[in-house]
C-alpha cells in the first residue's frame, strides 16, 4: 500500500503539538482505493446532524419566498453551497410540546429532535426517550465499520444546576439514544475523540495483542453479567440486559478494528480541549472529517451547545448570554445579536463542509457522499415555539438530494418525517415508525435513476 | 376511614366543597371578596378552634363534624384547589386531612408549602400566624406518626454505577495513583442535583468501550509497565491568569509560570517541550528586554532559556534589521525542547522566569487585572503551556519498591529464581489483597480462579509483572468493581423491609462520606458484621469523618449542591468585569471550599454556613472584597465584623456564590432567589412558562433601568408574580453584591441599591444580612434543606415522601445538638432508608 505522509497531514488536527501517533492504516485512507475495490459504483453514504443550541433569530433565518433558495442572513455563510442546501420550514416536533407534563421546553425539545417521542417526566431509574434516527442510521450503514457512530459536543459538562426541574439532566445533555432507554454520552475532548477513532498507537502486532486482552476481558464480563442476571430480580435485569448489549457492541467494534487493521502513516493528535470556541468546534468538525474520510464511521450528531446555555460570545462582539439574548421579546437589537450568534455557528458549520468538499471520496467528494442536517430544536426560543423549526439539509447525498430549494409545509407537519426522508436517501430502512411520524416528505422522495 | 362532609359548624365554608352553579359563575375577585369577608369575621372563632385544638389530642375529631384541621383546610385551600380549578394540579376536596395515611404523597406537599409559608399566598387570606403554625406542626406529627407505622426505607436500585468522580477516588484508594479521569471516562448525567444517582448511571457501549480504556492504561501505569509509544501530556496554563508577580509555590525572586505535577510511567528520557502563551491570533508578542526563563524538575533546574532582546538601534520599523528581530522574537520559543533523563514516578515540573527589577512602563496595567484575552496586553512573556512526551529508551519494568503505586501492589514479590508454584503463590496473595478492596468483600474462590486465569495468561507471554498487570486489568473493568450491587436476600416476600448487609452498609458509608472504596478498616468491621451495631456504626462513621478521604463532602457533595462546579467556567464581560481572571476564579472557590470544610470537618452547627462571622482570603480575594492588610497567595481566616463587612457572613457573601448566579454583564436577583429557593430553602420554583419576556433594560422613556426595576416591572405580570413574588426578594437582598461579588451600594447607572424584601410568609428583609437573619429565624427549613440533599446524595436516589418523615427526624435530633454537622451525618447514617431495603413489588 502506497501512500504518501501528505494526503494524511491535515492542518487542524496537527494543531496541537503531540507526539506523532502511528496510525492504523484503513483502505478508505486511500481515495483512490475505492475504485480498486470495486466499491465506486455504490457510493458510500454518509448522515450527520448537527445541533444549535437555544433556537433561532427566526427572522433572520427563514428563507424570503419559496421553492428557489434565498440565503437569509443566518445562512449567508452558506452561499457556496447553496446548489446543494433545501431549506425546510414549517416542521414541527409536536411531542416536545408539554402534554400535560410541566416546564420543561428545554428539555423536551432536546430530547425529541431526532426521535419525534415525548420523553417520561422523572429523575429516577424510569428515564425514557425514543431511539433516535442517527442510531438507526448507525445500526445500518455502521454496520461495516468500527464505530457506528460518534457522539460530539462542545459544552463542558460539570456545569450543575442548569436542568429543568422534574427531568434528569441526561435528556439535555444529548440528542442521541441508543434505544429508549440508553442516552449515549456525548464527547467533548478531541483527544478523547482522537484515541477512540485510532486508538493510542503502537504497532500493528501490539494492537492485536490489545484486541485480543479486551477479548477476554469481555467475556469474562459477560460470565459476570450472566450471575448477576441471575441474581437480582426481574426489573433490574434490564441494567444488566442494557450492559451485555453494550458489551456485544463493543465486541463487534474490537472484531471490525482487527480486520481493519493495517498500516502505519504518522499523524499528530490533538492535546485537549481548546480555549477558544472557535478553534474547538473546528477541531471536532475535523476530527469528524478525518473519521468520515478513513471510514471510521458514516454516522454522527454533534451538539454546537446545550440548551439553557449562557456561553457569551465576545469574540463576535457578544458580551451577553446566548441563553438570556434567546428571551428577546422581538426586540430588534437583542434578535439582530441573536442572528449573529446563529450566523456564526453556520459559519462554522461551513467550515466542515469546506473540509468534506475538499476531501476527495470515490467519484467525487465527501460532501457529495453526506447528507447533514443541521437546525435548532426551538424555532422562537423567546416563545418556546416547537413548531416552524429552523431546518436544513445539505450535501450530495450519493446523489439524492436536489439542492437550491426551500420547502415550505403546513404548520403541523411531523419534523420526524422529515429525518424517514433523510434515512430514506441514505437507504436506511425503517423497522418501526419513527416517533409520530406519519410518512415522508414528498418533495424530499428518492430521486430516481441514481 | 371516611369523613362525613354533611355538616359543617361554619356557615357558608359548605360553599368551597359543593360545586354549585353560582360557584363556578363567580369571578376570582368574588372569591376574593368573599373569602376577606369571612375572614373578617371568622378570626374569633379561629382563635377558639386553635385554643381547643391545643387543649384536645392533637388528632381528634368529632365524628358528627369536620375537625379544626378540616375546617382550615376547607376555608384557606380549597378555594383554589378544588377539582374545578385543580391549581397547581391538585384538588384537596377528596381528601380528608385527619386520614393523611390515606394520600401522604400529597399532605406532604402540603406541609412543605406551609413550612415554606408560601400557601395560601401572599394578599390572600391566612388564618393567624398561631393557628398557621399550630396546624403545620399538627399536620407533619400526624404524618410522622403514621409513617412510623408504616415505615418504608425505600428502594435503591440494585446496581449503582461507579461515577467518574469515584472511580477517580477508588483508584486513587486502590493504587495510591492519581489518574486525570477526566481524560478517562466522560461526565455522569445528574438528577436531583446530582451526578451519582443510581437510576441515570446506565451503560452504553461508549462508556463500556471508555471503562475498558481506562482499566488498560491505569493497570499499565500502576504496574509501571511500557507503554505502546511514547505518549504526551500537555499542561496548559489559563490565558486569563497574570504572570506579572510571584506565583504561590515557586522560587522566591521568580516571577508567573506554573509547576505540573506528572506521573512519569518508566525511567526513561523524556521530550518536554515549552510554549510562551500566545496573544490573539496565536502570534507571540515582541519584548524588547530579555528575560530568562528557568524548568525545573523537583526543584533542580534542568534547562533555561531567554526570550527578548533591545531592537536595533537605528533601525526604523520598516527596516531589514527591525524585520529580523521582530521575526526572532516571534519565533523565539520555536526550538525550546530538551530531552532528559527521568525516573518513574510522580514529578513536580516547575517552569517560571527570573524576576526582573521592572520599572512599568506607562502602558502596563494594573496588577491583578487579568491580561486580555480579545488582544494581547502583556508586557512581559507568560508562560502558556508546556509537553512531556515520552519515554524513549525506557528501562523495563521498575523495582518493585521504586513507585508507591507498585509498594502498594506488590505486598509480595518473588525472586527471579522461585518456582512457578512460589510465583503463584506470590499472585495470589497479591491479588486478593487488590480483589478485596476493589470489590469492597472477601474475594472468594471464584474471584480467585478468575483473576489468576488472567495472571496466567499475562504471565505466560511476558512474565510476572505482566500477570499481574492483565488481572488488574480485570479488577478495573470488571462489573464487580464498577457497580455496586445491592441483592435482596433470598426468601422474602415482596415489599418487605430488611438491613442490608453489613459489607453493603460499608460501601454506602464509604460513597457518602469519601466517594470511594471502603478502607481495610471498615471492610474488617464489616467482615465481622459488626458494622450494623450502632455504637460501631458511629465510631466508624466519626472515624471517617475525620479522615482526610471526607474531603469529598467539600469538593463532590457541597461542589455540586452550592453550583462550585459552575465557578471555572465563569466568564464575566471582560470590559466591565477587567480583572476577574484565573486568579480569581481559583481564589473564589478555594474561599468557598475551605469555609464549608472549616464548618463541615470541624464539626460545626450548619447554621454556621449561613451566618458565620468569618471566611478564608488570600490577597487576590481580599483585594476584591475590599478587606485591607491580607498580603501573599496563601489563604488565612479573617474576621468580618471586625473589617465592618457584616454583609458578606456565611455563604451569601461568597464572591462563588454570587458570581454563579449571575449573568456575564449583570446580576440576576431571579437566578440568585432561584438558588437561595433551590439549595437553602428547599422548595425550587416551577420553571418558567413559554413566551415569558425576559427583561426589560429601559423603562417607556428610555431610560436605564436598574436590575431591581426591570424585574418589579417584569412581575407586574401577573402571570410571572406567581413565581417571582418567591423568587425575587432573596435576589434583590442580595442586589448589595454586583455580578462578581463585589460589594456595592449603587448600582453601575449610580442609583441607590434597594435591597429590601419580604419572605413568601410577609417577613420583611433588608440587604444581606436582613435576609440571612429570615432564613435562620427558623433554622428548620435551610437544615431541612441541606439534609434533604445529603440523604439524597448518600443514597443515590430522588427522595419520595416517604423519606419526609424521616428528613424531620433527623433534623430534629439534631436541633437537640445545635445542629452540629456530625448529628446530621449520623442521623443519615443510622435512618432506615441508609440501613435498610425494601424487596421489590
Amino acid at each position: 500500500m502506497i501512500l504518501s505522509k501528505k494526503t494524511l497531514a491535515r492542518r487542524t488536527v496537527l494543531r496541537g503539538v503531540g507526539a506523532t501517533l502511528a496510525l492504523p492504516m484503513l483502505d478508505a485512507m486511500v481515495p483512490a482505493l475505492s475504485g480498486i475495490s470495486g466499491r465506486a459504483a455504490e457510493p458510500v453514504r454518509r448522515l450527520g446532524w448537527v445541533y444549535a443550541p437555544n433556537g433561532m433569530a427566526m427572522n433572520a433565518w427563514r428563507p424570503a419566498g419559496t421553492e428557489s433558495l434565498e440565503l437569509s442572513p443566518i445562512l449567508g455563510p452558506l452561499a457556496p453551497y447553496r446548489e446543494q442546501t433545501v431549506v425546510v420550514s414549517g416542521l414541527a416536533q409536536g411531542q416536545a410540546e408539554a402534554l400535560g407534563d410541566g416546564n420543561g421546553e428545554h428539555t423536551r425539545a432536546t430530547a425529541t429532535w431526532l426521535n419525534g417521542v415525548h420523553p417520561r417526566e422523572t429523575e429516577g431509574a424510569d428515564v425514557r426517550a425514543g431511539k433516535t434516527a442517527d442510531q438507526i442510521a448507525a445500526e445500518q450503514l455502521g454496520r461495516t465499520t468500527p464505530l457506528s457512530s460518534l457522539e460530539l459536543a462542545i459544552d463542558q459538562d460539570f456545569l450543575v444546576g442548569s436542568c429543568d426541574n422534574g427531568y434528569s439532566c441526561v435528556y439535555m445533555n444529548t440528542i442521541a439514544w441508543r434505544d429508549p432507554t440508553t442516552p449515549l454520552p456525548m464527547q467533548n475532548n478531541p483527544r478523547v475523540v482522537f484515541e477512540r477513532l485510532f486508538g493510542e498507537g503502537g504497532s500493528t502486532a501490539h494492537r492485536q495483542v490489545e484486541f485480543g486482552k479486551d477479548r477476554s476481558i469481555l467475556d469474562a464480563i459477560t460470565s459476570d453479567l450472566a450471575r448477576l442476571q441471575r441474581d437480582v430480580g426481574s426489573s433490574d435485569r434490564a441494567r444488566v440486559t442494557q450492559y451485555l448489549d453494550a458489551v456485544r457492541a463493543v465486541e463487534r467494534r474490537i472484531q471490525l478494528s482487527e480486520q481493519n487493521d493495517t498500516e502505519l502513516p504518522e499523524i499528530e493528535r490533538p492535546v485537549g480541549i481548546p480555549e477558544s470556541y472557535q478553534e474547538h468546534v473546528e477541531l471536532m468538525f475535523d476530527l469528524m472529517a478525518l473519521a468520515y474520510q478513513v471510514d471510521m464511521t458514516r454516522v454522527f450528531t454533534f451538539m454546537l451547545g446545550r440548551e439553557l446555555n449562557g456561553r457569551a460570545y465576545p469574540e463576535i462582539g457578544i458580551p451577553d448570554s446566548h441563553h438570556g439574548l434567546s428571551h428577546h421579546r422581538d426586540d430588534p437589537q437583542a434578535l439582530a445579536q441573536l442572528a449573529r450568534i446563529n450566523s456564526y455557528h453556520v459559519s462554522l458549520f461551513k467550515h466542515f463542509l469546506d473540509e468534506l468538499a475538499n476531501t476527495p471520496d470515490g467519484d467525487g467528494s465527501l460532501l457529495d457522499h453526506s447528507l447533514l442536517m443541521y437546525g435548532a430544536a426551538l424555532s422562537d426560543s423567546n416563545k418556546h415555539l416547537h413548531f416552524d423549526l429552523p431546518l436544513l439539509l445539505v450535501g450530495g447525498g450519493a446523489g439524492q438530494l436536489k439542492g437550491g430549494r426551500h420547502l415550505r409545509y403546513p404548520r403541523d407537519t411531523p419534523m420526524t418525517n422529515l429525518l424517514v426522508s433523510q434515512l430514506d436517501k441514505a437507504g436506511v430502512r425503517l423497522g418501526d415508525q419513527l416517533g409520530d411520524s406519519t410518512g415522508r416528505l414528498v418533495e424530499l422522495a428518492p430521486l430516481a435513476n441514481i | 376511614m371516611v369523613r362525613i362532609p354533611s355538616v359543617r359548624t361554619w356557615a357558608g365554608l359548605t360553599l368551597w366543597r359543593r360545586p354549585s352553579i353560582l360557584r363556578a359563575a363567580m369571578s376570582m375577585s368574588f372569591v376574593t371578596v368573599v373569602v376577606r369577608l369571612l375572614v373578617a369575621g371568622a378570626v374569633t372563632v379561629l382563635g377558639a378552634v386553635s385554643v381547643h385544638a391545643a387543649a384536645g389530642s392533637g388528632g381528634g375529631q368529632s365524628v358528627t363534624g369536620p375537625s379544626w384541621q378540616q375546617g382550615l383546610v376547607d376555608r384557606y385551600c380549597v378555594a383554589c384547589h378544588n377539582e374545578r380549578l385543580r391549581t397547581a394540579d391538585l384538588a384537596l376536596e377528596a381528601h380528608d386531612v385527619n386520614t393523611v395515611g390515606d394520600a401522604p404523597d400529597i399532605w406532604e406537599n402540603v406541609v412543605r408549602k406551609l413550612r415554606a409559608g408560601t400557601m395560601p399566598p401572599l394578599r390572600r387570606p391566612r388564618p393567624d400566624q398561631a393557628t398557621y403554625d399550630e396546624f403545620t406542626r399538627w399536620l407533619e406529627a400526624e404524618l410522622d406518626r403514621v409513617a412510623a407505622a408504616n415505615l418504608n426505607p425505600g428502594r435503591t436500585e440494585a446496581f449503582h454505577r461507579l461515577n467518574r468522580t469515584e472511580y477517580h477516588n477508588a483508584v486513587r484508594d486502590l493504587l495510591g495513583l492519581e489518574v486525570d479521569v477526566n481524560e478517562l471516562l466522560p461526565a455522569d448525567g445528574s438528577s436531583y442535583g446530582f451526578d451519582n444517582i443510581a437510576g441515570v448511571l446506565g451503560i452504553s457501549p461508549t462508556l463500556l468501550e471508555r471503562y475498558l480504556g481506562a482499566a488498560r492504561k491505569i493497570s499499565r501505569i500502576a504496574v509501571g509497565r511500557p507503554a505502546p509509544s511514547a505518549t504526551t501530556e500537555t499542561f496548559r496554563v489559563a490565558n486569563d491568569l497574570s504572570q506579572d508577580d510571584w506565583v504561590e509555590g515557586m522560587p522566591f525572586g521568580t516571577r508567573g509560570g506554573a509547576t505540573f505535577q506528572y506521573n512519569f510511567p518508566q525511567d526513561g528520557e523524556y521530550i518536554v517541550k515549552v510554549l510562551l502563551a500566545r496573544g490573539t491570533g496565536g502570534q507571540l508578542a515582541t519584548f524588547d528586554v530579555s528575560h530568562t526563563l528557568e524548568v525545573s524538575l523537583d526543584n533542580e533546574i534542568v534547562q533555561s532559556y531567554t526570550v527578548g532582546e533591545p531592537p536595533p538601534v537605528d533601525a526604523s520599523r520598516g527596516s531589514d534589521a527591525y524585520r529580523d528581530w521582530q521575526a526572532r522574537q516571534r519565533t523565539a520559543d520555536s526550538d525550546w525542547e530538551f530531552r532528559l533523563p527521568v525516573r518513574a514516578g510522580s514529578r513536580d515540573i516547575q517552569v517560571t522566569f527570573a524576576r526582573r527589577t521592572w520599572a512599568y512602563p506607562e502602558t502596563v496595567r494594573e496588577p491583578y487585572l487579568r491580561p486580555y484575552t480579545a488582544r494581547d496586553t502583556r508586557h512581559q512573556p507568560y508562560l502558556g503551556q508546556i509537553t512531556v512526551t515520552g519515554p524513549y529508551d525506557a528501562n523495563d519494568v521498575p523495582p518493585v519498591g521504586s513507585t508507591p503505586t507498585r509498594r502498594r501492589i506488590f505486598v509480595c514479590e518473588p525472586s527471579e529464581t522461585d518456582s512457578t508454584r512460589e510465583q503463584t503463590a506470590c499472585a495470589r496473595e497479591i491479588l486478593s489483597t487488590l480483589a478485596r478492596r476493589a470489590y469492597r468483600r472477601p474475594a472468594t474462590p471464584g474471584d480467585l480462579d478468575a483473576l489468576l486465569g488472567f495472571f496466567e495468561e499475562g504471565r505466560a507471554a511476558e512474565g510476572f509483572d505482566a500477570g499481574i498487570e492483565f488481572s488488574l486489568r480485570w479488577v478495573l473493568a470488571s462489573p464487580e468493581f464498577v457497580l455496586r450491587v445491592e441483592r435482596d436476600p433470598d426468601g422474602l416476600a415482596a415489599g418487605t423491609n430488611y438491613e442490608i448487609t453489613d459489607l453493603e452498609l460499608a460501601s454506602r458509608l464509604s460513597f457518602f462520606l469519601w466517594s470511594s472504596l471502603p478502607d481495610d478498616e471498615l471492610l474488617d468491621v464489616a467482615s465481622r458484621g459488626r458494622l450494623r451495631d450502632p455504637a460501631v456504626l458511629e465510631r466508624q462513621t466519626r472515624r471517617m469523618l475525620d479522615d482526610d478521604r471526607a474531603r469529598a463532602l467539600v469538593t463532590n457533595f457541597a461542589s455540586q449542591w452550592l453550583y462550585l462546579r459552575n465557578v471555572p467556567a465563569l466568564y464575566p464581560d471582560e470590559d466591565l468585569f477587567p480583572h476577574v481572571g484565573e486568579a480569581l476564579r481559583q481564589a473564589m472557590r478555594r474561599e468557598t471550599e475551605l469555609f464549608v470544610e472549616s464548618i463541615f470537618r470541624g464539626d460545626q452547627s450548619v447554621l454556621e454556613l449561613l451566618t458565620a462571622d468569618y471566611t478564608f482570603v488570600n490577597e487576590r480575594l481580599a483585594r476584591h472584597y475590599d478587606i485591607p492588610h491580607v498580603y501573599g497567595s496563601h489563604f488565612r481566616r479573617v474576621s468580618l465584623d471586625r473589617l465592618g463587612n457584616t454583609a458578606r457572613r456565611g455563604l451569601l457573601g461568597h464572591a462563588s456564590v454570587l458570581a454563579v448566579t449571575s449573568y456575564p454583564n449583570r446580576t440576576s436577583p431571579v437566578l440568585r432567589g432561584k438558588w437561595v429557593l433551590e439549595n437553602l430553602l428547599g422548595t425550587p420554583p416551577a420553571s418558567p412558562p413559554p413566551d415569558v419576556p425576559s427583561l426589560e433594560e429601559t423603562n417607556d422613556a428610555g431610560e436605564v433601568l436598574s436590575v431591581r426595576e426591570a424585574t418589579e416591572r417584569h412581575r407586574a405580570n401577573p402571570v410571572c408574580a406567581s413565581c417571582h413574588q418567591l423568587m425575587d426578594p432573596p435576589g434583590f437582598a442580595l442586589e448589595q453584591f454586583d455580578a462578581v461579588g463585589r460589594f456595592r451600594t449603587h448600582t453601575a447607572a449610580n442609583t441607590p441599591i434597594d435591597a429590601t424584601g419580604e419572605l413568601p410568609d410577609g417577613t420583611q428583609f433588608d440587604g444581606a444580612s436582613g435576609l440571612r437573619d429570615a432564613l435562620v429565624s427558623s433554622p428548620g427549613r435551610f437544615v431541612g434543606t441541606l439534609t434533604e440533599k445529603l440523604l439524597t446524595y448518600a443514597l443515590g436516589r430522588g427522595l419520595e415522601h416517604y423519606d419526609a418523615p424521616i428528613v424531620r427526624g433527623i433534623v430534629r435530633d439534631a436541633a437537640e445538638e445545635d445542629y452540629h454537622f456530625s448529628s446530621i451525618v449520623l442521623g443519615i447514617v443510622k435512618s432506615p432508608p441508609f440501613r435498610m431495603r425494601r424487596t421489590e413489588s
